[in-house]
């Protein structure tokens, strides 16, 4: 069991990596050029206008009055309306627009790591110096050096122009149209927003195909770097766990090679890569914002893209905070994790 | 809690306050350098004060954001950085007192600041 005391102590590490993250934001958007009142009222906008955009904005008030104000309104997660990105409407209701698409995007690249990259390096731990090992590891290597930036374009390219296999963009056929709710027992419920969930609870399976057809390149590509350090730390891990007395002791006492890999050397194996799960998920987010970017996907990513274009500061703000709220509360996850695996972590 | 333990927990906390006054004694100094030398290159306060500000701001969230980065991940980071045998000499505990430094100096630089715009604008 995970005690109270440890998980308390880590949640409460929660309050200064968002307090780190929040101020980091308010800092950089104010140091960086661009004014968002002439971008809200255009360039052909006169002075006294801008001013009057301004002073709405509270953007008039001395910095540190601003900031205070910010951790205020970030600290109950309201950040005020969108300048540019959704007019009048409330950052919450983008976030909750777009959150849905990211999440679904990073955890589909999340599980191809962990569902090719474990067996992987269990493969190439087990084969060690032989021709599968050493494929393994170059291909690992490669899909830690390949940058997303460039892997998406050429995957577009092979995938998508030349053997006309997958959509190079969006997220579903155009031809096909979902309802804003989905009925359970005769209650009207609203949908999730991942798309292939919500297919899945509309029974409709052209539209849950079309949806795994759009998304398994942008999941490839994210995937990629993801399969890459799993698989190596996996390898890593199991090399230096099957050296280890017991799994000696436990081979000598007549048990098979497969059964003493998989029953005391797997989760021994396991703790490394599990944090390493943890840590580059926020890689993946990370990723997100440029695999929507190159696949034109309307997630979080995307729009964060275009917030910074457009000085749009609520949004930027309320979007590197909740990409720094999942990424801790992925790493909480982990730590628990971690601690159910091996229980010593708690002390 | 007994004598011995008392003493061991006032001069932590001793220990503590001292590594980050320092730091923040540093980054007011340098808060007030900066804001001057901004007004004076830029020839308005309020914009100086206003960069200076968010200097010390960039400071003190890379130094917050460093320091809980340390206390949550660092073990994770020292794990993987072995396993990988990337062989640095990076500890989590020198990186918690090097962000609690920055986040001290961020936060004297932003103090002072503060303290200059309301004395020089009111």
């Amino acid at each position: 069991m995970v005690s109270t005391r440890f998980l308390l102590k880590r949640a409460l590490l929660l309050v200064p990596v968002l307090f780190g993250v929040a101020t980091l934001v308010f800092a950089i958007l104010h140091l960086a050029p661009g004014d968002p009142a002439r971008v809200i009222v255009g360039q052909r906008a006169s002075q006294a206008q801008v001013e009057e955009v301004r002073r709405q904005l509270g953007l008039d008030q001395p910095l540190w009055r601003q900031y205070l104000q910010f951790l205020w309104d970030a600290a109950r997660f309201d950040f005020g309306q969108s300048y540019s990105i959704k007019k009048g409407g409330t950052v919450r209701s983008v976030l909750i627009d777009r959150l849905p698409v990211t999440i679904e995007l990073a955890l589909y690249g999340q599980v191809a790591g962990i569902f090719i990259g474990i067996p992987l390096g269990i493969v190439s731990a087990v084969r060690q110096d032989s021709l599968t090992d050493h494929l393994t590891r170059i291909g690992a290597l490669t899909g830690i050096s390949v940058p997303i930036f460039w892997s998406g374009p050429l995957l577009i390219l092979l995938f998508a122009t030349y053997l006309d296999v997958f959509p190079t963009s969006g997220r579903i056929d155009s031809t096909l149209f979902l309802p804003d709710h989905w009925t359970l027992f005769g209650t009207e419920l609203p949908l999730t927003g991942m798309v292939t969930v919500d297919t899945l609870l509309l029974g409709n399976v052209e539209a849950f195909l079309s949806a795994v057809h759009h998304l398994f390149l942008p999941a490839l590509v994210i995937g990629i770097y993801s399969t890459a350090l799993i698989s190596r730390m996996m390898r890593s891990s199991m090399l230096e766990v099957v050296r280890q007395d017991y799994i000696r002791t436990a081979r000598a006492k007549g048990q098979g090679a497969k059964i003493t890999l998989m029953k005391h050397g797997f989760r021994n194996a396991l703790i490394p890569v599990v944090t390493v799960i943890g840590i580059q998920f926020g890689t993946l987010l990370g990723g997100a914002v440029l695999t929507e970017t190159v696949f034109g996907i309307n997630g979080m990513g995307l729009t964060i893209v275009t917030a910074i274009g457009d000085s749009d500061y609520p949004v930027v703000q309320g979007t590197v905070l909740t990409f720094a709220l999942l990424f801790t509360l992925v790493n909480l996850l982990v730590d628990v994790t971690y601690s159910y695996l091996d229980p010593r972590i708690q002390q | 809690m007994s004598d011995a333990a008392v003493a061991g927990l006032r001069a932590g906390i001793r220990a503590r306050v001292r590594l980050v006054g320092s730091a923040a004694a540093v980054g007011a100094a340098l808060g007030v350098v900066a804001a001057g030398a901004l007004a004076a290159s830029s020839g308005d306060v309020e914009a100086g004060t206003r960069t200076a500000f968010a200097l010390g701001a960039l400071v003190l969230g890379f130094g917050v954001l460093g320091w809980s980065g340390s206390a949550m991940v660092g073990d994770s980071v020292e794990t993987a950085q072995r396993y990988m045998a990337t062989r640095t000499d990076w500890t989590e505990r020198d990186s918690r007192r090097a962000m609690a430094r920055l986040s001290g100096a961020g936060a004297g630089a932003m103090l002072a600041v503060v303290a200059v715009r309301t004395v020089l604008l009111g």
